[in-house]
């Protein structure tokens, strides 16, 4: 493979004393699917928005397709790089359609002039916003919402609606935090066919999950993030296999947690 | 999907009121329908009083055709007839419709009750007086609450949901009646009880009407015809914004086509512009702005020296059309001054930088900082505008028919209204309005969908103040005088308070909010003392009552406007071809 499409090199942030981050490294190939995983407080939300430009790193750096990541989300969003959020953060009082026609900001030419006055290449730019945003919602399963307010909607299709607001941007990369948080496992296994289809239309994915047999089933390549450090890095069945994650992660399993591994490992093979 | 509802039993507590009203909700809707009319046709008052007769030979000793009800009796006898209608037509959450018609009842009467009774010099006035009787608002009030507790007794259901769809023609129609019966209503608002101090029942008049009005109109609301017709103005958007431009302008041809009207409406113009220029700040980018009125004040004074007046300071004398887009752009330079801190600031923090810029503002005109206020001299002896040798500020004739004086002051507002809500609609159903609502609703999920706030937010500010600066020039010439008095804080709290009022993000709500804010003082001259009291109480009751404002953003239904884009694209294809 030539240059990964996103690359983040060694990167470390630092809250006044408290190292959050210490040098982290993380590699995307185009087309595939990265999970990022660890106990909670190792670093992966901070991680997250070091990726997303909320923070910049306190050293090192993020290259998406070897050019680095301006510090500031919009532009970063700009650039290629859409993310959802861990609690959902929706526009609650806007519609699904308009949720979505939000995300296609950044890809229309629209300037005030043309806000303001409504000629042809407004009625244009609106309308191919709209066929946009509705192929996208069709993609995610949302048909037929397209009016209804976004906070009217359930939970499962409240994060699928944030997932096609996201791909609205036209990222190439896409970066889902905690998508099946508070899933059951039926939408849980929706999510995961989903995730592939958005693999297959050529945007490359990094997700942060707890669900570990959620991760091991759907990532090529999995990060473990322990206290702000890289542990492992490697495919599911290398992660899965090393005695430190399931130290770290789990702490020494007692009798149930290790019954529970068996039946992941049970359902992965 | 009909209009048929699905009762949920929602908390425990209404259920249960409910219940033990029920069985009752007929027979009080039919009561209080019988008793309202009964009302209309029975005598109000015992005795002449001393400021003169109630109005509509409502006193005894003048009752003498009960048949031939007026003014308020008339309203009375509406209401009654409606809740009676109400109650055995089959229309659409019947217990909504019935509640706001007993409100409309309770209200009248009641504010003719304390009115005869304050004015009569006690009870004795409403009720019997050596054998007489004047029951009639006590029945009305009887009338009225029974009709509310029908209300509740028939349930509170879900406003009506109308989807019927009319064809172009039918809508075209709907909307011309509604508008012109708008229009009546305005008019008759303005003029119920005379101007001023003429009448000395005029304010018991205004208030009564606006009880009646505020009655059925939600009752209207209530069987979801004001949802629906939003609705159909929003699918009709340029034929409502024509319609509404023309029955604007013929109120001077209506009862209210005096100079008095003229100016108060045109007043009320004014501010109606600059709180949809405050609604583009505080309704769609969700930023409070404790200092607006400022921008008007700039524009004010830019206009003022620019306009040739004996103390302007400016030395050249500009015409008013260049001299108002230099005021709107001066302002509109400060707005993004005064914007940019925002980047910084959030929330509460925000509104308070805003105040501070509101009263640097007010400070450095007073002071006759810079030297361009004159301070509290002002700058008075503004010519008033003409065009084509007619000075706005003269009565004109077209052919036989004279209008009034200030007429043409009140064109140029209403166009100058029209203006402003084509700019906030038309910014709203944009890119930039969408990411403005963003802003508001999570300002850094607006950030990760690749929007650039800051530029966003003083982009707000920005054309906020342009459309203020321009409001205050027309205010400048229309006033004859600029001040820094006239744009104090009490005047962007009030500002604030109409957009509020009317509802955040919605343009006939900004403009009611403006109304009813620059109409009341003017019609509550009786109370003088109370009057901001009366106010601020009425702010409270609505805010606790109607949150989301008199008149709240109706959502659109993006199907509709979608269909309005493919006509126009359509339509540019087409005169392509020909």
């Amino acid at each position: 493979m030539s240059t990964p499409v996103l690359e983040a090199r060694d990167v470390s942030m630092v809250f006044g004393g408290l190292k959050a981050l210490k040098g982290v490294t993380l590699t995307l190939d185009e087309g595939k699917i990265v999970g990022l995983i660890g106990p909670n407080g190792a670093g992966k939300t901070t991680f997250f928005n070091c990726l997303t430009g909320l923070y910049t790193p306190t050293t090192g750096q993020v290259l998406l397709k070897g050019n680095v990541l301006p510090g500031d989300p919009a532009q970063v969003t700009d650039a290629g790089v859409a993310r959802t959020f861990q609690n959902i953060r929706l526009f609650p009082s806007m519609t699904v359609l308009e949720n979505v026609m939000v995300g296609r900001h950044v890809r229309m030419k629209q300037g005030p002039l043309a806000s303001l006055f409504h000629g042809p290449a407004y009625h244009r730019g609106e309308k191919a916003a709209r066929d946009r945003s509705r192929e996208l919602l069709a993609f995610v399963g949302l048909n037929n919402l397209d009016d209804e307010l976004s906070r009217n909607l359930p939970y499962g299709d409240q994060r699928r609606l944030e997932i096609a607001r996201a791909l609205a941007t036209d990222p190439a990369v896409l970066l889902l935090d905690e998508p099946t948080a508070g899933m059951n496992p039926q939408e849980t296994e929706a999510t995961q066919q989903l995730i592939f289809r958005i693999r297959e239309t050529g945007v490359s994915v990094v997700v942060i999950e707890h669900d570990i047999k959620f991760i091991f089933g759907l990532c090529d390549s999995v990060s473990v993030l322990v206290q702000g450090e890289l542990l492992v890095e490697g495919s599911p069945e290398v992660v899965r296999a090393d005695p430190r994650v399931v130290e770290a992660y789990l702490g020494k399993p007692p009798e149930e947690v290790e019954h529970e591994i068996e039946a992941a490992k049970g359902e992965q093979a | 999907m009909s209009t048929s509802t699905v009762s949920t039993p929602a908390a425990t507590a209404p259920v249960e009121k409910r219940s033990a009203l029920a069985p009752l909700g007929k027979p009080f809707a039919v009561a209080g329908g019988v008793l309202g009319i009964v009302a209309a046709l029975l005598p109000w008052v015992t005795f002449s009083l001393n400021d003169g007769n109630w109005p509509d030979k409502s006193t005894l000793q003048f009752f003498d055709a009960p048949f031939a009800v007026t003014g308020f009796r008339w309203h009375v006898l509406l209401l009654g007839v409606l809740v009676l209608v109400a109650a055995f037509a089959p229309v659409p959450s019947r217990g909504r419709v019935v509640r706001a018609l007993g409100w409309g009842l309770t209200i009248v009467s009641f504010v003719n009750a304390a009115y005869i009774t304050v004015k009569g010099g006690g009870l004795a006035a409403i009720t019997a007086l050596d054998g007489a009787t004047a029951f009639g608002s006590v029945v009305g009030l009887i009338a009225g609450v029974l009709a509310i507790l029908a209300g509740y007794g028939i349930g509170i259901e879900p406003v009506g949901e109308w989807k019927f769809k009319v064809s172009t023609p039918v809508a075209y129609l709907v909307l011309l009646v509604s508008f012109g019966a708008v229009l009546y209503a305005v008019a008759a608002m303005l003029t119920t009880g005379g101007v001023g101090a003429s009448n000395p029942y005029a304010g018991a008049i205004f208030l009564s009407f606006l009880g009646f009005a505020g009655g059925v109109l939600g009752a209207l609301s209530g069987v979801g015809f004001v949802r629906w017709l939003s609705a159909l103005s929003e699918q009709h958007r340029v034929f409502s914004v024509i319609v509404l431009a023309a029955c604007a302008l013929l109120l001077p041809f209506t009862d209210a086509g005096n100079e008095y009207w003229m100016t108060v409406a045109a007043n009320i113009g004014i501010y109606a512009a600059t709180a949809i220029g405050l609604n583009i700040v505080v309704g769609l980018a969700g930023l409070l702005d404790l200092g607006y009125v400022a921008f008007m004040g700039i524009g004010a004074l830019v206009a003022a020296n620019f306009s040739g007046a004996a103390t302007a300071h400016f030395g050249i004398t500009l015409p008013f059309p260049v001299a108002a887009v230099v005021a709107a752009i001066v302002a509109g330079i400060f707005g993004a001054i005064v914007g940019s801190p925002t980047l910084r600031v959030r929330g509460d923090y925000l509104a308070i930088v805003t105040l501070a810029f509101g009263e640097i503002f007010t400070r450095s005109a007073q002071n006759n900082i810079g030297g361009i206020t004159n301070g509290s001299n002002a700058i008075p002896g503004i010519p008033p505008l003409s065009l084509f040798g007619a000075e706005f500020n003269k009565s004109i004739s077209i052919g036989a028919v004279k209008l009034p004086a200030g007429v043409l002051y009140y064109v140029l507002i209403v166009l100058l209204v029209a203006a402003t809500m084509a700019v906030f609609a038309n910014l709203k159903f944009s890119r930039i309005g969408r990411a403005w609502i963003a802003i508001r609703e999570d300002e850094d999920a607006a950030r990760a969908m690749g929007i650039r706030t800051g530029k966003m937010k003083i982009l707000a500010f920005l054309i906020g103040a342009t459309l203020a600066g321009l409001a205050g020039a027309v205010f400048a010439h229309k006033n004859g005088t600029v001040s820094y008095e006239s744009f104090k804080f009490l005047e962007s709290v009030t500002l604030l308070a109409a957009v509020i009022l009317g509802g955040m993000g919605s343009i006939p709500g900004a403009v009611l909010g403006a109304a009813l804010l620059f109409v009341l003082p003017e019609k509550l001259r009786d109370f003088e003392d109370y009057r901001l009291m009366i106010f601020g109480l009425a702010l409270i009751l609505i805010m606790r009552f109607r949150p989301v404002g008199l008149i709240p953003d109706a959502h659109r239904r993006a199907e509709m406007i979608e269909r309005a884009d493919e006509n126009a694209e359509e339509a540019h294809v087409e005169a392509k071809k020909a």
